[in-house]
């Protein structure tokens, strides 16, 4: 056995050296920034303070108990750091730009500096805590007792507590920062953390290579039943206890206080979110290994949660004990301390602050007395919680298992989830739904989890427990509306969390926002649009610099003050006199005084001093419109430079098709000069023949003049051709329209190519249709461009018996007029070239056209108001089909038959 | 301009891999997946449930690892200032 002497020696050494490192770094801070403190090792060290003695020395048991349902309190954290990026980046950001000093002050603050929701966070989280605090004591006394003998449990309980209480207000409470950040316990606690990491993994090397030989031999012959706990291991409660896990690492005030609070730089949080999962990792690598060993070494009945302290000691390893000791001292005082600072925090700046304004507001105290005030309260709240903690070991009688305590505060913590959740993503969250939200979840959790726990004579009789309260079975606290056969812990997390969520949802739909809510919850949620945000909503300029100097230097004391004063007025070009209390003095004012007693108070004591309780609900709603404004400005702006994406694109394809017509143009003209230059070419050598060469005989020279002849002909009609059509594209010849008979029109087309088709052989036969079918158009017009494709199909039919069909008929409110020839067709690739200017089809015939009658006919038939189209048949075969505006009835007589 | 394009496309991506780990490791880690590994058995003496949660636990923290410190380079990128750009 350690002797008495020794053990009570090292602690009081331990404890020394933690109030030295403390001292020293808080005395260094304040000469300058400590480069390594900033570091984001020690801010993950400092997280680790989520490692309690619950940790240290109930996860052993946990894994004795239940297998591997341990880890879960370890992979909720590892979720919600590894997605730092998505919540925890954001709660920092906020706590920094507002100057958060606490959960309580982050959730009032979000819902419009509320007061009450203030008070009601802080007495959850002082509730939740003691609990917590217990487990502490416990451990440490317990701890205390295995090495030292039987001590009084009691007794030693209450020195632990005393001790604690005495070093967390030495060191918590020395000075008043306006950031509520304390250095030299960052350090305190960070040494702590590594002493409690190496402590635990020296016992479990121990375990598994002093105790037994290597990992294969700690798992031979032990059952499936003891890695995976005896029921379910995987079930509801494994989902719970994660879910839990990974709410309590956001909603414990003590981790709220390391994470957000005393967080130097944002990119720390980035390290963190790896760092602090593998610091986890390495706490609970061993822990299963030291299960083990315990339950096949210690004789039956020993307490398992004590085995890494049993372990050592049942070996003769004084040495391994008395750092194991250490290590779940470390873990245990480094939880108070934050834990106490934290929640004191919140007790001095929401219930007790408040009060104090009250009572001081009337006489003008001297400076610097709410200070002193400040740090009063906090002491006797540290003092108080750790009371607190000690009466809830005394009346739970402390046989519980410590995860069972433990798991207690993680639901009352995580009654913050909703309303904290809801004020960071939710503009619609009002303060009417998270009070709402609060109060039923926290009731629940008191009636089915907490109360439950003192056992079966305090608070809830026995018979309340089994039977519901005056008999009535559908209120019992564990299974509420005959929810039975449910873990207790499920059963209550279901019923508060559940009743919490769905109250905070369905009032905050209920209730609308007031001014300063609505700007609260839009500087949160929005919090890296805003860029850091300006606490607003006092707007006073008839505020009396002096006042406000007064009001500083109570809660600032003398010397910050006027420092704070001078730099604003430096700032504000008015060196040397009080600054202006412009806005934004104003603004920066109550922020400063808000890192040291909260939001909430700041404000009301600023607009107290100012005398304008009502906040200036138009300015605030102002503020509220510029954000608005300012996105929709940008909003516009995009819309804007869409715009001229667009007209630029625009731009470039109408460049584009100009390009493409220039070509055009340029190609008509070549091929119109070269078209041009063939029957000039023999008009010019005929002549020149006729004109120098004598020999010429006269029947030659007939024929000579004959081709002239033909060939001026033949310019002249191209020359008409071209102009005809350059006519029609341009839309300068207006084609007069009027109703004309189908019929007679292809009669007097057929008539007019009667001579070709008696000279090929060729049969015409037009469709009967029935009844007269009138069509808009020009009937010189119509026969021109009828004559035109006759003769074509006349022309090109290579058939033997070549036969031509005319079919007119009725399409809705069109007319149809297709000419069909047995003559071969076009192929389906020359569709569109044979509409193209001086195209010719495959077999160009030298002496007809130039390639000019198909596009003219085409522009003619657009020019009333038609088309011309090449229509090809399912088999293949290729006919034309000219389409035009169909008339009911002949109004007029034909202006121009024939 | 592109390169700003560029830098913000790659901080989105980055962020969405590092939304996709957390999800990975929900499904990974809660039931009904979890339950797959109650496997009876050892590899290298260590009973497979015990090794399997390790090992995902062990994967997220280096994936965690690698994605913080690209979230910070492509942060970092993304809102740097456009004069600093070349």
């Amino acid at each position: 056995m350690l002797s008495l002497d020794i053990l009570l020696a090292v602690c009081l050494g331990y404890v020394m050296l933690l109030f030295a490192i403390a001292f020293l770094i808080d005395r260094r801070a304040r000469q300058g920034p400590l480069k390594w403190l900033h570091s984001p090792v020690v801010y993950t060290l400092s997280i680790s303070i989520y490692c309690t003695s619950w940790t240290f020395y109930g996860a052993v048991g946990s894994a004795a108990r239940n297998g591997l349902e341990f880890i879960t309190i370890y992979l909720g954290p590892t979720l919600v750091f590894i997605g730092w990026w998505f919540l925890l980046r954001k709660l920092v950001r906020i706590g920094r730009a507002n100057r958060i000093t606490s959960i309580a002050d982050l959730i009032s603050s979000r819902y419009g500096k509320s007061p009450s929701l203030a008070v009601l966070v802080t007495l959850i989280a002082v509730i939740a805590t003691t609990p917590y605090i217990a487990l502490q004591l416990q451990s440490v006394t317990r701890s205390y007792q295995i090495i030292a003998g039987e001590a009084d449990g009691v007794t030693t309980a209450l020195w632990v507590a005393a001790g604690m209480a005495l070093f967390t207000i030495l060191f918590g409470t020395r000075n008043l920062d306006a950031n509520e950040r304390h250095h030299g316990v960052v350090a305190a606690i960070a040494v702590e953390a590594i002493v409690k990491l190496a402590a635990l993994i020296a016992v479990g090397l121990f375990a598994v290579y002093g105790v037994s030989d290597g990992f294969r031999d700690i798992f031979a012959d032990v059952p499936a039943e003891v890695i995976t706990g005896a029921g379910d291991v995987f079930g509801a409660r494994w989902a719970t206890l994660t879910f839990l896990s990974a709410t309590a690492i956001i909603c414990l005030p003590r981790q709220f206080q390391v994470t957000v609070v005393e967080n130097v730089e944002e990119r720390h949080l980035s390290t963190a979110s790896w760092l602090f999962p593998a610091y986890l990792f390495g706490m609970t690598f061993f822990i299963v290994p030291i299960a083990i060993a315990g339950l096949k070494t210690m004789p039956a009945g020993s307490n398992p949660d004590f085995y890494v302290l049993t372990l050592p000691l049942a070996e003769q390893r004084h040495d391994l004990a008395l750092l194991a000791f250490l290590g779940g001292f470390s873990s245990a005082t480094s939880m108070v301390i934050v834990a106490t600072i934290a929640v004191s925090t919140m007790v001095s700046n929401h219930v007790v602050m408040p009060l104090a304004l009250r009572l001081l507001a009337v006489r003008r105290a001297v400076s610097g007395d709410v200070r002193n005030l400040l740090l009063m309260t906090r002491r006797v709240s540290i003092a108080a919680i750790l009371g607190l903690g000690f009466l809830y070991f005394r009346i739970s009688g402390g046989s519980d298992a410590l995860a069972a305590i433990g798991l207690i505060a993680f639901v009352g913590v995580a009654q913050f989830l909703p309303s904290l959740l809801g004020g960071l993503f939710w503009r619609g969250a009002t303060r009417a739904g998270a009070l709402a939200g609060l109060i039923s979840g926290f009731s629940l959790w008191a009636y089915t989890l907490l109360l439950p726990s003192f056992g079966g004579d305090v608070v809830l009789g026995a018979s309340v427990l089994s039977e519901g309260p005056w008999g009535i079975a559908a209120l019992r606290p564990q299974s509420l509306l005959g929810l039975t056969a449910m873990d207790p812990l499920v059963h209550a997390v279901i019923w508060s969390i559940g009743v919490n969520a769905l109250a905070f949802v369905v009032v905050s739909c209920l209730t609308e926002p007031d001014a300063l809510e609505r700007l609260q919850g839009a500087l949160f949620v929005d919090v890296y649009r805003s860029g850091g945000g300006e606490p607003s909503g006092t707007a006073v300029a008839t505020a009396d610099a002096e006042d406000l100097f007064v009001l500083a230097q109570r809660i600032l004391g003398a010397e910050p003050a006027r420092r704070l004063f001078r730099d604003i007025a430096t700032s504000q070009g008015t060196a040397g006199s009080l600054p202006y209390p412009t806005d934004a003095m104003i603004a920066h004012l109550e922020r400063e005084l808000a890192g040291s007693v909260g939001a909430a108070s700041a404000h009301a004591m600023i607009t107290r001093i100012t005398g304008t309780q009502n906040v200036g609900m138009i300015e605030l709603i102002d503020i509220a419109d510029e954000a608005q404004q300012l996105i929709e400005t940008s909003r516009q702006l995009a819309e804007k430079s869409a715009e001229l994406e667009r007209a630029a694109e625009q731009l470039r394809n109408v460049n584009d098709r100009l390009r493409a017509l220039d070509t055009q143009k340029d190609e008509f003209l070549s091929q119109v000069s070269h078209e041009l230059r063939t029957p000039m070419t023999s008009i010019r050598s005929f002549s020149e023949i006729l004109l120098g060469d004598t020999t010429v005989t006269e029947a030659e020279r007939r024929r000579f003049v004959a081709i002239v002849h033909d060939e001026s002909l033949r310019l002249t009609r191209l020359l008409d051709e071209i102009l005809d059509i350059s006519r029609l594209e341009a839309g300068t010849v207006s084609v007069a329209l009027g109703p004309i008979d189908t019929r007679e029109a292809i009669t007097a087309a057929v008539d007019a190519v009667s001579g070709m088709t008696r000279h090929k052989d060729v049969s015409v036969v037009i469709a009967p249709t029935v009844g007269d079918l009138y069509v808009h158009a020009n009937a010189d017009r119509i026969r021109q461009v009828l004559i035109n494709i006759l003769s074509n199909a006349i022309k090109y039919n290579e058939a033997v018996a070549p036969r031509i069909d005319i079919r007119p008929q009725v399409d809705g409110d069109r007319v149809l007029i297709d000419v069909v020839d047995n003559g071969g067709g076009v192929r389906p690739p020359d569709s569109e070239l044979v509409f193209e200017k001086f195209a010719r089809g495959s077999s160009g015939d030298k002496d007809q056209g130039a390639g000019l009658g198909l596009p003219i006919s085409r522009a003619i038939m657009r020019a009333m108001g038609g088309d011309l189209t090449l229509t090809f048949a399912d088999d293949g075969s290729s006919f034309f089909r000219l389409t035009l505006a169909r008339l009911d009835a002949p109004s007029v007589q034909p202006h121009a038959a024939g | 301009m592109t390169d700003r394009a560029d830098s913000h496309r790659s901080h989105r991506k980055t962020r969405d891999r590092s939304m996709v780990l957390v999800l990975v490791g929900t499904v990974l880690l809660m039931p009904p997946l979890v339950g797959s590994l109650l496997v009876d058995g050892k590899i290298g003496g260590i009973p497979i449930p015990l090794l399997a949660i390790f090992a995902i636990w062990g994967a997220l923290i280096a994936g965690a690892a690698v994605l913080s410190r690209q979230l910070r380079e492509t942060e970092a990128q993304a809102t740097a200032p456009p004069d600093s750009e070349p």
